[in-house]
């Protein structure tokens, strides 16, 4: 375990030192609009995990989580005029709060019930942008970013950078918590509830804590969004194709751990961009549909399981 | 000696040879490459009904190609699908201008796709024409954007003004204004009723509804309720019927002299058909109908190659509101390319500001930011709609223009219900 964590760490450095110095290396800021799409997936499937993945409670909410954080950051940004990791910071405590809050209320129903109730949390806070002036309602409201620092040269690749901040501490956060009594505590509750209530594990407190880091790290994956597009509006940062996204992509790479969303968001994502900018027709919404289906079909335990280790014991859950 | 003098000679000959083709080489490459134009279009998601404009783009590059390009390059048409998000639409011009090295470009569909793309242009200083996003410039006022949608300058207030201008024609006191709660409807519906302050009109009635509201009945009661001279409404085409619809079931005050205003769907073919004789005495927004005073040998050349594509493709055969207009946009790249002779953004960008442009659908100058100067949105009233055939629209007389005035082809039937019964 400990030379695992020293590996993981070491990749992280790596990864950390290639988003500082690839914006210096590659010139054609393209590549960086792509690379933040990408990388905002890594961090929306890793947040959805942490809930859906480890405690197997389906969250069909993950845009309202990710849409308040990109509100919230947009607000705070252009009235108050906060730098950026204020507004990430305080985007990733709202979504903690809104994962309590909405996981108090919800908690109890379980299954598609539970799922259910999570869709309904989108539509609410939809509509509730949609009336509040201040945010700009139906008609968004432009944010001009603020001018990239010295060590980044241009907004994309600041972005970029930010986000790929923002994806590897969520990776980091979702690897502590399945390593951690969390973890074992979360997956007793998803195998099965009452048995492990019976055993003395604390379900519902176990279940708060997964809503609140999920809640976090998705609004946290929302918060940068606002500069990337400069401007947001109620459609786009509550859309259901971000909740599909969410839930499609730490399924195909697999649930159980957290490389699972994160191969699922960096597959799923790159095949969506690319199939963006070349079939660009109807055709590719059916494209990425067709590659959904076929995982689910012939990997329904991911991509993780299907290279990882099989298992000694080769048990099913 | 000789032999050393021979080889300098050689040298340089060979020096010459070598490098005079990579030169001349590249000058040529240069004037062969095409011209690219980049465009992002919603050919999937909720703005899909816009997708029948790329008929316009490629009917305009293939009539620029067909006449021997542009400074003797052809242009090349580089379009990709947003999926009617604004979260793809950074990346996608990214790719056209850093990747597919555009030297023009057309925005997506409507404010909200394109407001993304604003900062961008303007940051890298880029030559782009607006497609229909009102008030698209107001905020961004980047020096090069153009607009080929007739919203005319201040279009955040003023693109329906012709409705109140017609209103206050009327004598009309009390006005009642309804919209849905999306962007156009709730831009148009506060812009109204800034204009009927103005007019010193009593809005007696405002009320926003949520997307996807089906039963107006209670709404149209209250409207009642308020006695108003005319109603002002926003709405999306599935509102729109459900509204046309209502009032027909439940009937509205013989006082009413003006309905209408700013309803999106009767512009289009779909809507036109199956509402048939429900829609006359609307009064309502548009950009283009085939009215004698509109209908010139080049706009009816164009939807004459138009239709039989349109039809082909399954979207409407009609197509007056949008893809006129886009190939307005590719005109309006045209003139600014073979009018500056350059397709640097700078010199393209003065020629326009400084000359106006002919275009199928009329003569176009602009202002500083881009809008047109003059507003041409047409305020059209549906009359004499027998049954639902969709050709009956091709013929004037069917969609009198009553404003602007300059353009106009007959003078409003008032009341509504008189005009709705005839």
């Amino acid at each position: 375990m400990r030379k695992n964590s020293f590996l993981f760490l070491a990749a992280v450095g790596i990864v950390l030192v290639l988003g500082f110095l690839l914006p210096w290396m590659v010139r054609n800021p393209f590549y960086f609009f792509v690379g933040y799409v990408v990388l905002q997936y890594v961090t929306i499937a890793t947040g959805w995990n942490i809930l859906g993945g480890y405690a197997g409670y389906i969250n069909f909410g993950a845009a309202g989580f990710f849409g308040s954080g990109v509100y919230l950051s947009a607000f705070l940004f252009t009235t108050l005029g906060l730098p950026l990791p204020l507004c990430i910071l305080a985007a990733a405590i709202f979504g903690a709060i809104l994962g309590v809050l909405t996981g108090y209320l919800t908690l109890r129903i379980q299954g598609v019930y539970f799922a259910i109730a999570t869709l309904g949390l989108v539509v609410v806070l939809e509509t509730i942008v949609h009336n509040i002036s201040a945010l700009g309602g139906a008609s968004g409201m432009a944010v001009y970013g603020p001018r990239p620092p010295a060590w980044s040269p241009g907004p994309s690749q600041y972005n970029f950078t930010v986000m790929l901040i923002i994806a590897v501490a969520s990776v980091a956060l979702a690897r502590f918590v399945e390593i951690s009594w969390i973890g074992r505590g979360l997956r007793a509750v998803k195998a099965s509830e009452d048995a492990a209530e019976c055993s003395g594990v604390p379900t519902l407190r176990l279940k708060l804590l997964a809503c609140a880091l999920s809640g976090a790290v998705l609004a946290a994956a929302g918060a940068p969004y606002p500069f990337y597009t400069s401007y947001v509006e109620p459609v786009t940062a509550f859309s259901l194709i971000i909740g599909l996204n969410a839930i499609a992509m730490p399924l195909i790479g697999g649930t159980k751990s957290w490389s699972g969303p994160v191969l699922g968001a960096l597959l799923l994502a790159s095949v969506q961009q690319i199939a963006t900018v070349t079939i660009s027709s109807e055709l590719n919404i059916l494209f990425v549909g067709l590659v959904l289906i076929a995982f689910v079909a012939f990997a329904p335990g991911g991509l993780a399981d299907l290279f990882g280790r099989k298992p000694s014991g080769g048990a099913k859950p | 000696m000789k032999t050393r003098r021979q080889f300098h000679k050689l040298a340089a000959a060979t020096a010459a040879s070598l490098v005079a083709p990579a030169i001349l080489g590249n000058r040529v490459f240069a004037q062969d490459k095409p011209i690219r134009i980049g465009a992002s279009v919603s050919l999937t998601g909720p703005l899909a009904s816009t997708k029948n404009g790329l008929i316009g783009y490629e009917l305009w590059r293939d009539d620029v190609n067909a006449a021997g390009g542009l400074l003797g390059r052809k242009v090349e048409l580089v379009t990709y699908d947003d999926q009617s998000s604004a979260a793809n639409v950074p990346a996608i011009y990214s790719k056209l201008v850093d990747v597919d090295a555009c030297d023009v470009l057309f925005s997506p569909y409507g404010a909200n796709l394109s407001a993304p793309v604003m900062p961008f242009i303007k940051q890298r200083d880029l030559f782009m024409v607006g497609m229909f996003g009102l008030a698209g410039n107001d905020v961004a006022k980047h020096d090069k954007f153009f607009h080929s949608g007739p919203w005319g300058p201040n279009s955040g207030r003023d693109w329906a003004r012709g409705f109140f201008d017609l209103a206050k024609a009327q004598g009309v006191k009390k006005i009642a204004i309804i919209n849905a709660d999306l962007e156009f409807s709730k831009n148009a519906a506060k812009g109204g009723a800034e204009v009927a302050k103005e007019y010193g009109m009593e809005i007696v009635f405002n009320q926003s509804y949520p997307p996807n509201t089906s039963d107006f009945s209670a709404m149209i009661r209250n409207i009642n309720a308020g006695d108003p001279d005319a109603i002002f409404i926003a709405s999306y085409p599935a509102d729109s019927t459900a509204i046309i619809r209502g009032v027909k079931e439940i009937g509205i005050s013989d006082k009413v002299k003006l309905f209408g205003g700013a309803m999106i769907g009767p512009q289009y073919g779909a809507l036109l058909s199956s509402l048939g004789p429900e829609l006359n005495g609307l009064v309502n927004s548009h950009t283009f109908v085939p009215e004698p005073t509109m209908q010139t040998p080049a706009i009816k050349g164009f939807f004459d190659r138009y239709t039989p594509i349109a039809v082909k493709q399954g979207v409407d055969p009609l197509g007056y509101y949008i893809p006129p207009f886009y190939y307005v946009a590719g005109q309006i790249a045209a003139a600014a390319i073979t009018g500056s002779k350059s397709v640097d953004p700078k010199k393209m960008a003065a020629f326009l500001h400084a000359n106006a442009v002919d275009t199928i659908a009329g003569k176009i100058a602009f202002n500083e930011i881009g809008d047109w100067k003059e507003r041409r949105v047409l305020m059209v009233q549906l009359r004499g709609i027998k049954g639902n055939d969709l050709e009956q629209f091709r013929s004037p007389g069917r969609q009198v223009i009553l404003d602007p005035p300059s353009l106009k082809t007959g003078d409003l039937a008032a009341p509504y219900n008189k005009a709705r019964a005839s």
